[in-house]
């Protein structure tokens, strides 16, 4: 009998399977992942979508995974593609660095690569723009990336599947299901639940297979999945295949012969009918006036607005799904214990016989399992090590659970771990994870932030300081799904109208009994005060401000009793499902491409950044710092980005509340102190903290759930004034710098700015750097910070990291060779940055006729303006001339920030012989900044931009008021304004 | 401002010479016209004491009166923190020192011209006059823009800016004080340079810290100052604050020592606003109440709408933008106190005021009635007593200050109350008095307007022509 050695007991193996090679001869076999850092990292999530791939490939191919290599520039990506033909697929987002993924296709193409360029991009009116702008006839295909892991496994299988669908078919007569979407949105929805559909049934079809040979060829015959977008591609498609055809998925209204036909769908269901009359057909529509007549022809269908679809479409299918686990075996071939992941395997290797150890230990078992599951580097670390540089299996068992555990704990510090009720101990920061579902985009973002401090080394860049995440557990969307489904409340909580009942449903179903277990094994552990944050599947991923949509809750977490704060946890957690589902939340996601039904919420328990003040409990400060300044004041340059840092928690900061604004490279030019006057109306005058007293608040269910207003003078007492404050002096209307003479206390942070008590300004740069660096564009990173007490470390808190600005493009927005008369107004002098296509209103002040001497009448007509379009929520283009919101009736229209409150985008034009100057410091310039409003200023006569008055003066006006004109347009004026330029557009409606 | 309320029937009008004037005043200084529009303001006012006094004509006095004495316009360099070298232009208008040294504030703000600071010198030297103190009048400034600098950036400006206009003040000829975007620092700043140069520690600058030459009752002063000038208002028709249900708008220095001193004098002050709204206590604003608002308004910055939370039988009326006057103005009282800012008092809100019967209107804010308001107080014959005599207390401490810097003494509070009580007896007489010498009697505006103007110009008339 022959004796196989384990190599080439390997390659008997594969030998075996030979014959069905032939099938799927195309296979993506690594996949350069084109993008910045934070754009991987989230694709990644954490590490899961390593482990989903290799699930998932395996069992459909039962061989090895795709790899992902990740570049971040276009040029590097070319050149790997053309040294190395492994590479064969590229992911890209939309714009990568200077280059976008146009170009990226071209180039691939012009290189005479044949390797297939899809785009994977975050927001579908990126899309859209990005579409109308460039030629994408290079790129593959473009999907938008919804928050769904198993979008990258969709996007494989979808390549492999449109490369091989016309082999395979042939070969082995696999079935073909057709699927008709011209939407990307939706087809990017679908595809992975049709795919994951498709593994599952392949899956059980696998453990019902008689032998290996024969699964293999079950899995490989798996129906593949052809998409098109055409009437006309589909079609060809359908005669193609139509011997194949296994089911057909259909929208109604798509393009057919280059113009949308209302019913190509049903014409094409026809013609399907016509040549296969069994296969099943679907359609689906947002109208649903289609439902009937598609019944009635026989032909399922699906409506698109529905918030179940997913659930509907996949009502077609099975689910469930187990993996392949590490299976110990006694050299019999006898199993004595089974691993799912490191740490069972971990324990296991403690516990199994030795023999048993020394049996895949011989055959290298332990670094294939691994490197099947990219633990590349553990892997490569066990694979020299022979049974025989051992002197027993003992000694062999202690190195492998000594390298195991060594690798757990690197990666500890690094990705998220489980919550293991038994083994907790809050002694070391930690990121913990219970359940195994996703973290939601606002704990991926933080698990990043680790990622990232650890990699940069930054947690002990700065002397004295450490940066940190703080330690937090997060309920996984899994335990929502749990919770949802165990107290059946989902088509509930979709049609519920009544917040109030909502919460009340939601606060009387219990969490999942191992939830609760876990629960009270955290508590035990930290009395901390905690943040309870929603944590979904879209907020963040998407790009998108879902900030104030969800729910947060603060608690004190400081009773003696566990139970009532179990209680106030588990309250606080549910009231974050419950939101998911508020009306707010549903009337948010109506007005975004997504569906209720595809969110999905993760819930962060953090320990809060501070230190307990008798009954209060709050940070010194808390901040956010953003890489880009859309209002630079000379000498700040928009790169030099800028902060806003107040006392105590930050409840408001982030929303434009009362705080200090300053640009971290010139800390000590605070714009909005540069009067008396000035810092008086700017500053903060009270702070948010946690009330750890036992108030009940009966008319208030949830006030003790959430942060406090504290007046000054409790800073003053709790000594955390001291190292933020100035004093107001009325006899000589000055400020001074300290709490040493007697006055007004004012926040003014001159301890940490001017006399440089704590190295904030250098600590922001750092971080905007390293940020801006990891996600490629501009971003805004929140924090807190406990300063030290005595000789201890400050804590600085990294709290979260976003990218700040929708689409990396819309800086480079194209402001030159426009015809000036399309134009209303034109500057190089603005203030903000985006595109507002809105605005069919404006508030001309009539330049020719305004007398300067009249100006406090011009001032009362403009607030009259205000409060009627305010009234009607009609956003609104002001124009005047000389400086809004002046206090010296000579220098312009002495308005009040309230009186042009419904402005988004303000023109100030210089009077025939008075230049402006933006008011820039003044209150109201940082009531502009906080609105995001944009301003444009105009000094024709040194070259500073023009606005067509003629133009303006020759539109009719709704309604006339002095010198003041109300103009409204059919459609709207479009204003571009680029942040970084300070250029800035105003076109006329589109006649 | 339009002439009809302030000209007695029956009068001939020099109108040749004060349009003569005008028009030479256009010629000469052409884009000022922010200098033009006070020029005429005060000329309008003058025209009965130019028709009764012919020398004033003969000696040219309105020619001189319009030429600054001296203009000093000079280069200010100065360095950023970055090193950058940045080049900002000096004034000081050295407008009239007839009866005083010149006298009056430096504006640091990028709207700063020469037309501008003319414009305020001119007025200046009215005010100061009015005070009955022996000030002149000036003005300086720069267009430096203090938005965003550093305080080692304003240092370093103020001490460029002072290295030139040294040599051109001191306490006995031109003493600045603070303005616009000059607070306590800068004048800090300023005055350490000028002390260092001149080698003197004199009262060359007003608005010093308290420990190094400044004086008490700064803030109390405008607050103050209205109240003793309304009571001697009152007087002249035999009445007092007694008793007296007094509207006060704003909440801010002004107010709040207005309230507090119509309470000392026996009033009950019932309202206090902000740009949020009015709250009304018709059990009126007690000593215990308004050390409540100074804490919430100066220490905790809070918004006026707490008071009526606070203090129950207080109602809180929010700001409608809707309405074309202000609800606290329509609240029945007998004197009422605009402190708050220009234009609060529009003529529906004066129509409010005098319907339910308001007796007496004095302004400490800053023109805070509309032209149209200001005639129909002075047609309905309430007593009215208008910003520029009646807010006069802030410039009066000004001079209170550097007659303690002159005497080396530290007055304490009591002392210049007392001081300012006095001067606000003065300024009323002198407005009142001059008012009946010229054919308006009780037109407060007419008295002032002219008793600010012959102090100086009979001053020039008897220092000969210089």
């Amino acid at each position: 009998m022959l004796v196989l050695h384990a190599p080439e007991l390997q390659l008997e193996t594969e030998r075996r399977f030979e014959g069905f090679e032939n099938l799927m001869p195309f296979r993506v076999q690594d996949i350069l992942l084109v993008s910045s850092l934070y754009d991987s990292f989230i694709l990644r999530e954490d590490g899961r979508l390593n482990e989903l791939l290799i699930r998932e490939s395996l069992e459909l191919n039962l061989q090895q995974a795709p790899g992902i290599t990740h570049v971040s520039t276009c040029a590097e990506a070319v050149e790997l593609a053309r040294s190395q033909p492994r590479f064969n697929l590229i992911v890209t987002n939309l714009s990568v660095g200077e280059t976008d993924a146009a170009e990226l296709a071209r180039e691939i193409k012009s290189q005479g690569l044949d390797v297939p360029v899809v785009v994977l991009a975050y927001d579908y009116r990126e899309i859209k723009d990005f579409v109308a702008r460039n030629p994408v006839t290079d790129i593959d295909r473009i999907f938008l990336w919804q928050g769904n892991a198993r979008m990258l496994i969709a996007i494989v299988k979808y390549i492999e599947d449109k490369r091989n669908a016309l082999h395979d078919t042939r070969v082995a007569g696999v079935p073909v299901i057709l699927l008709v979407e011209d939407n990307i949105r939706y087809y990017s929805s679908f595809l992975p639940v049709i795919y994951t559909e498709l593994i599952n049934q392949s899956r059980r079809v696998i453990r019902e297979g008689l032998n290996a040979a024969h699964r293999l060829l079950r899995m490989r015959a798996r129906p593949k999945i052809l998409l098109s977008s055409t009437y006309d591609e589909a079609s060809q498609l359908v005669e193609t295949y139509r011997d194949y055809l296994f089911g057909v998925v259909s929208d109604v209204e798509f393009p057919r012969e280059g113009e949308l036909s209302l019913e190509a769908g049903f014409d094409l269901a026809h013609r399907v009918r016509s040549l296969v009359p069994d296969v099943p057909i679907v359609l689906q529509s947002s109208r649903t006036k289609f439902k009937a007549r598609a019944q009635a022809e026989g032909f399922s269908f699906l409506r698109k607005r529905s918030p179940t679809l997913l659930r509907e479409l996949r009502r077609l299918l099975t689910e469930k799904f187990g993996f392949g686990d590490f299976v110990f075996r006694m050299p019999d071939g006898s199993e004595v214990a089974r691993a799912a992941d490191l740490s069972t395997l971990e324990a296991r290797v403690r516990s199994v016989p030795g023999e048993s150890i020394a049996f895949h230990g011989q055959r290298n078992h332990f670094s294939h399992w691994l490197m099947a599951r990219t633990e590349f580097a553990l892997a490569q670390k066990l694979r020299p090590r022979r049974v025989s540089d051992f002197s027993s299996c003992e000694d062999l068992r202690c190195d492998l659970i000594g390298s195991i555990a060594e690798y757990r704990r690197e990666q500890s510090g690094v990705l998220v771990g489980d919550f293991k009720a038994d083994r907790f101990k809050a002694g070391d920061p930690f990121f913990l994870r219970i359940g195994d579902g996703s973290l939601g985009g606002k704990a991926r973002g933080l698990a990043f932030v680790r990622h990232l401090l650890h990699t940069r080394r930054l947690s002990h860049r700065f002397l004295g300081v450490s940066v940190t995440v703080p330690s937090a557990v997060v309920l996984a969307t899994d335990i929502f799904d749990r919770f949802i489904s165990e107290n059946n409340l989902l088509d509930f909580a979709i049609s519920c109208s009544d917040d109030i009942e909502l919460q009340q449903r939601f606060l009387a179903a219990p969490l999942p009994a191992p939830v609760q277990k876990d629960l009270t094994a955290f508590l035990s552990e930290v009395h901390h005060p905690l943040a309870v944050r929603s944590s979904s599947l879209l907020e963040d991923s998407q790009y998108r401000p879902f900030t104030g949509v969800y729910e947060t809750f603060m608690l004190g977490n400081h009773q003696p009793e566990i139970s009532t704060r179990l209680d106030r946890l588990m309250e606080a957690i549910k009231r974050v499902y419950a939101s998911t589902f508020s009306q707010r939340a549903k009337a948010y996601l109506r007005v975004t491409p997504y569906r209720l039904e595809e969110e999905k919420m993760a819930v962060i328990l953090q320990e809060v950044v501070g230190a307990h003040h008798s009954e209060r409990f709050y940070p010194d400060f808390s901040g956010v710092v953003r890489s880009r300044n859309f209002y630079p004041v000379s000498p700040m340059r928009s790169e030099d980005g800028i902060a806003a840092v107040a006392l105590g928690l930050g409840r408001e900061v982030v929303g434009g509340g009362t705080c200090l604004r300053f640009c971290p490279r010139y800390p000590r030019n605070i714009l909005q102190f540069s009067s008396v006057e000035d810092i008086l109306a700017n500053s903060q005058s009270e702070f948010w903290g946690l009330e750890l007293d036992q108030r009940e608040h009966p008319d208030d269910p949830v006030a003790n759930l959430r942060e406090v207003r504290f007046g000054l003078n409790a800073a003053e007492r709790d000594g955390t004034l001291h190292r933020l404050g100035s004093t107001y002096s009325k006899d000589v209307h000055a400020i001074y710098d300290g709490l040493s003479r007697p006055g007004a206390r004012i926040v003014s942070f001159a301890p940490i700015l001017k006399q440089n008590v704590f190295p904030l300004a250098a600590i922001l740069q750092e971080l905007m750097k390293v940020g801006e660096d990891a996600l490629g564009r501009a971003v805004e990173i929140e924090f807190a910070v406990r300063l030290p007490q005595g000789s201890e470390t400050a804590d600085f808190g990294f709290l979260q990291i976003r990218p700040l600005v929708r689409s990396a493009e819309g800086q480079e927005i194209p402001l030159d060779n426009v015809d000036p008369g399309r134009l209303v107004c034109q500057s190089s002098k603005v203030l903000g940055h985006g595109r507002i296509a809105d605005l069919c209103d404006a508030v001309v002040v009539d330049w020719h006729r305004l007398d300067r001497s009249r100006s406090q009448e011009v001032a009362r007509e403009v607030r009259y303006f205000n409060a009627k379009l305010s009234g009607e929520r009609t956003p609104y283009l002001l124009i005047g001339a000389g400086r809004w919101g002046s206090e010296d009736p000579w220098l312009g229209i002495p308005v009040a920030w309230e009186d042009i409150l419904g402005a988004r985008v303000i023109i100030e034009a210089g009077f025939r012989d008075f230049r402006v100057t933006p008011s820039q410091g003044s209150h109201f310039f940082q009531n502009l900044m906080a609105s995001q409003a944009g301003y444009f200023t105009v000094n024709p006569d040194v070259g500073e931009g023009f606005v067509d008055w003629q133009w303006l003066a020759s539109e009719p006006a709704v309604e006339e008021q002095g010198c003041v004109r109300h103009l409204h347009f059919a459609a709207p004026l479009v204003v571009v304004m680029n942040g970084k330029t300070s250029a800035g557009m105003i076109f006329k409606p589109e006649r | 401002m339009s002439t009809g309320i302030m000209t007695p029937p029956g009068i001939q009008l020099p109108d040749g010479y004060v349009g003569g004037v005008w028009n030479l005043v256009k010629a000469k200084n052409p884009a000022e016209p922010e200098f033009h529009q006070a020029v005429q303001e005060v000329f309008d006012s003058l025209r009965p004491v130019l028709a009764k006094h012919p020398e004033f004509r003969a000696a040219r006095i309105l020619e001189r009166i319009v030429e600054p004495e001296r203009v000093l316009m000079f280069r200010v360099p100065w360095q950023d923190d970055q090193r950058n070298i940045h080049v900002n232009r000096g004034f000081r208008i050295e407008m009239n020192s007839a009866i005083g040294p010149y006298k009056g504030g430096l504006r640091f703000h990028a709207s700063v011209t020469l037309g501008i600071l003319k414009f305020l010198a001119f007025e200046q030297v009215f005010k100061n006059s009015l005070t009955t103190l022996p000030m002149g009048g000036g003005k300086g400034g720069s267009d430096f823009d203090p938005k965003g600098k550093s305080d080692e950036e304003v240092m370093r400006f103020c001490q460029s800016f002072m290295t030139e206009l040294w040599r051109h003040i001191g306490a006995d000829t031109d003493v600045p004080a603070g303005d616009i975007g000059v607070g306590g620092r800068e004048i800090g700043f300023l005055f350490g340079q000028y002390k260092r140069l001149a080698n003197k520690f004199t009262g060359v600058l007003t608005g010093k810290g308290l420990n190094w030459g400044g004086s008490l009752i700064r803030p109390e002063a405008t607050g103050y100052g209205c109240v003793y000038f309304a009571s001697e208002m009152l007087k002249t028709r035999k009445e007092t604050f007694e008793g007296k249900v007094c509207l006060v708008s704003g909440s801010g220095n002004v107010s709040q020592y207005t309230v507090e001193k119509l309470f000392d004098l026996g009033a009950k002050p019932v309202t206090l606003s902000d740009s949020d709204g009015v709250i009304y206590d018709p059990d009126g604003i007690d000593r215990e109440k308004l050390a409540w608002v100074i804490e919430l308004k100066n220490s905790l910055r809070g918004r006026i709408r707490e008071y009526a939370d606070h203090f129950k039988k207080a109602i809180f009326m929010p700001t409608d933008v809707k309405l074309q006057h202000n609800p606290l103005w329509n609240i029945k009282a007998d004197c009422a106190f605009p402190s708050a800012t220009q234009n609060e008092i529009t003529a529906k809100d004066a129509a409010n005021l005098i319907k339910n019967g308001v007796k007496l209107v004095a302004e400490g804010a800053n023109m805070p009635s509309t032209l149209e308001a200001t005639r129909m107080f002075l047609d309905a014959g309430i007593l009215y007593g208008p910003a520029k005599a009646a807010n006069a207390g802030g410039v009066a401490t000004s001079g209170l200050e550097m007659a303690q810097n002159s005497a080396r003494l530290t007055w304490t509070r009591e002392e210049v109350d007392d001081r300012l009580h006095k001067i606000m007896i003065a300024i009323h007489r002198n407005c009142f008095e001059t008012a009946e010498t010229y054919g308006t009697p009780g037109n407060l505006v007419n008295g002032a307007n002219i008793a600010g103007f012959l102090k100086v110009a009979n001053a020039m008339l008897d220092q000969g022509l210089v």
